[in-house]
């Protein structure tokens, strides 16, 4: 499953590239659990120009505690792999009201074969809403707040360590901007 | 006019908000008097203590009693005594080892009682009885923990409480937990407030041992101790020269969630730098040592859990 998303994301850079009167933001994306971890990545989002234009997108990301609560601590170290369509309102304003749907994979490393009685992976699913910040610079902040719709309840083969809110803070650059 | 309307939309969110907020503020429940917290039932321990504690039955032991080992039975979140009541009946009054149950500060009593308790109250408990149990001259003192009494034991070890036992504690932990498998408890503070409680989805018959509705305030403290615990474990736990923990854990478990036995497992080391001992068990029972009450009791069940009072009696001679 992870190599068929670093697959898709790789030939979509690769179109991407090409598409150079769109937009393509490029970014950080710091997520919190809210109650448990902090789990931080990266997150590109792509809105073609004949689709929409920065309108509607679709973006990848990928964000993990292994840069997050889990670097040099105990905590489990997991990753999160999500493909995410999102619309944004209020074109051309500074302050965009956005919503998001994601869809991807989870996969939690316990460190050891006595747990492997536990789940450790699931698909993910989670809508997400929020505002964005664009100013005339390709910078857009982007601040929302999660749900994930799979989580644990201790009994369904849902590993334990998916809580269901979330708020995340993505800083991105639209690599695009300024291109002919 | 458009003006206006948003204004007054505006507040009329910001009212109802409000009155969300605050309308589980002074929420009580109506406790029946069948039901431990309605004031009439208590925990039996209050009433007949020296039935429960080796501490108040025999508090001036010989030299050859106080050889023997104390084992500190401790229950956990709205639990009460009952909770290793099978435990003492296993035992059958052997001469080995003594079982001491403790009931923890807030439990087994009043709603109130229980409303108005931190988990501070409940982790003094157990360092009183143990404090006094060494105080009374008992040399070998062990702990068998249950569900948010292992989180507490945790944070024992972490306080230093154990750092100059003389000798081995032995300290049994059943389904530990760390992270909740209710994971709303992650909102208790920002939802807990609108409800005032939450009620228990208990067996018929367990609202007498345990607390039916529990009081927001006390799920915040549980979502304290959790996070507090869970921290230590993320920075690292070494365990003193004379402390010996083994984890218990259901595979599934529908109040501990099963991945607090990772977390266990992974933040804590022995003195010399180990791995601790630990038993995945083949069970969906949250604390799978008591099962009186429990709908549904397999043969398997009964193995666990004979299997768990045998370890845990052999082990404290280790």
């Amino acid at each position: 499953m992870k190599k068929a998303f670093l697959i898709i994301l790789a030939v979509t850079l690769c179109y991407f590239a090409k598409a150079q009167s769109s937009v393509l933001d490029l970014g950080l994306r710091l997520q919190k659990d809210i109650g448990l971890y902090s789990e931080n990545g990266i997150s590109i989002n792509f809105s073609d120009k004949n689709l929409l234009p920065d309108r509607l997108y679709i973006g990848f990301s990928y964000f993990t505690s292994r840069i997050g609560t889990a670097f040099s601590s105990n905590a489990i170290k997991q990753d999160n792999f999500l493909i995410s369509p999102a619309y944004y309102f209020r074109r051309d304003k500074l302050i965009r009201p956005f919503i998001r749907l994601n869809a991807g994979y989870f996969d939690a490393d316990y460190g050891s074969p006595i747990f492997n009685v536990l789940p450790n992976k699931s698909l993910l699913l989670s809508p997400e809403g929020g505002v964005s910040i664009q100013t005339h610079l390709p910078l857009k902040i982007s601040l929302s707040l999660g749900y994930n719709v799979i989580t644990s309840n201790g009994v369904n083969n849902v590993p334990g360590t998916i809580y269901p809110f979330f708020y995340q803070l993505t800083l991105s650059w639209n690599i695009l901007k300024h291109k002919k | 006019m458009e003006h206006f309307k948003t204004q007054k939309m505006k507040k009329i969110l910001v009212a109802a908000i409000t009155l969300l907020v605050f309308a589980g503020c002074n929420k009580t429940p109506v406790v029946p008097a069948n039901e431990l917290g309605g004031g009439v039932i208590m925990d039996p321990s209050l009433t007949d203590p020296a039935a429960y504690r080796i501490s108040v039955s025999q508090p001036t032991p010989t030299a050859a009693q106080a050889q023997i080992p104390v084992i500190i039975c401790s229950h956990g979140y709205s639990a009460s005594t009952f909770e290793w009541d099978e435990f003492r009946t296993w035992a059958n009054g052997t001469s080995k080892y003594y079982i001491d149950q403790i009931l923890l500060a807030g439990h087994g009593t009043t709603y109130a009682a229980f409303k108005a308790s931190t988990w501070h109250d409940w982790e003094s408990t157990i360092v009183d009885e143990y404090n006094l149990l060494v105080s009374e001259g008992y040399k070998n003192i062990d702990f068998a923990a249950s569900s948010t009494s292992c989180t507490l034991m945790l944070d024992l070890i972490h306080s230093g409480l154990f750092n100059n036992a003389g000798t081995t504690v032995h300290i049994f932990l059943v389904d530990p937990i760390i992270i909740p498998s209710d994971k709303l408890l992650s909102v208790a503070g920002i939802v807990g407030p609108m409800l005032g409680y939450v009620t228990a989805d208990n067996a018929p018959g367990e609202d007498v041992y345990y607390y039916h509705y529990r009081p927001q305030e006390t799920l915040q403290q549980l979502e304290d101790v959790l996070n507090t615990v869970r921290g230590e474990l993320q920075n690292g736990l070494t365990l003193p020269k004379n402390v010996y923990v083994k984890v218990y854990k259901s595979i599934k478990d529908p109040t501990a969630d099963p991945v607090s036995a990772v977390l266990v497992y992974n933040g804590v080391k022995t003195f010399d730098g180990n791995r601790i001992d630990i038993n995945m068990i083949n069970s969906d029972i949250h604390v799978f040592t008591r099962l009186s009450l429990v709908p549904n009791v397999t043969a398997l069940d009964r193995q666990n859990q004979v299997y768990a009072f045998n370890d845990i009696t052999t082990r404290i001679f280790q």
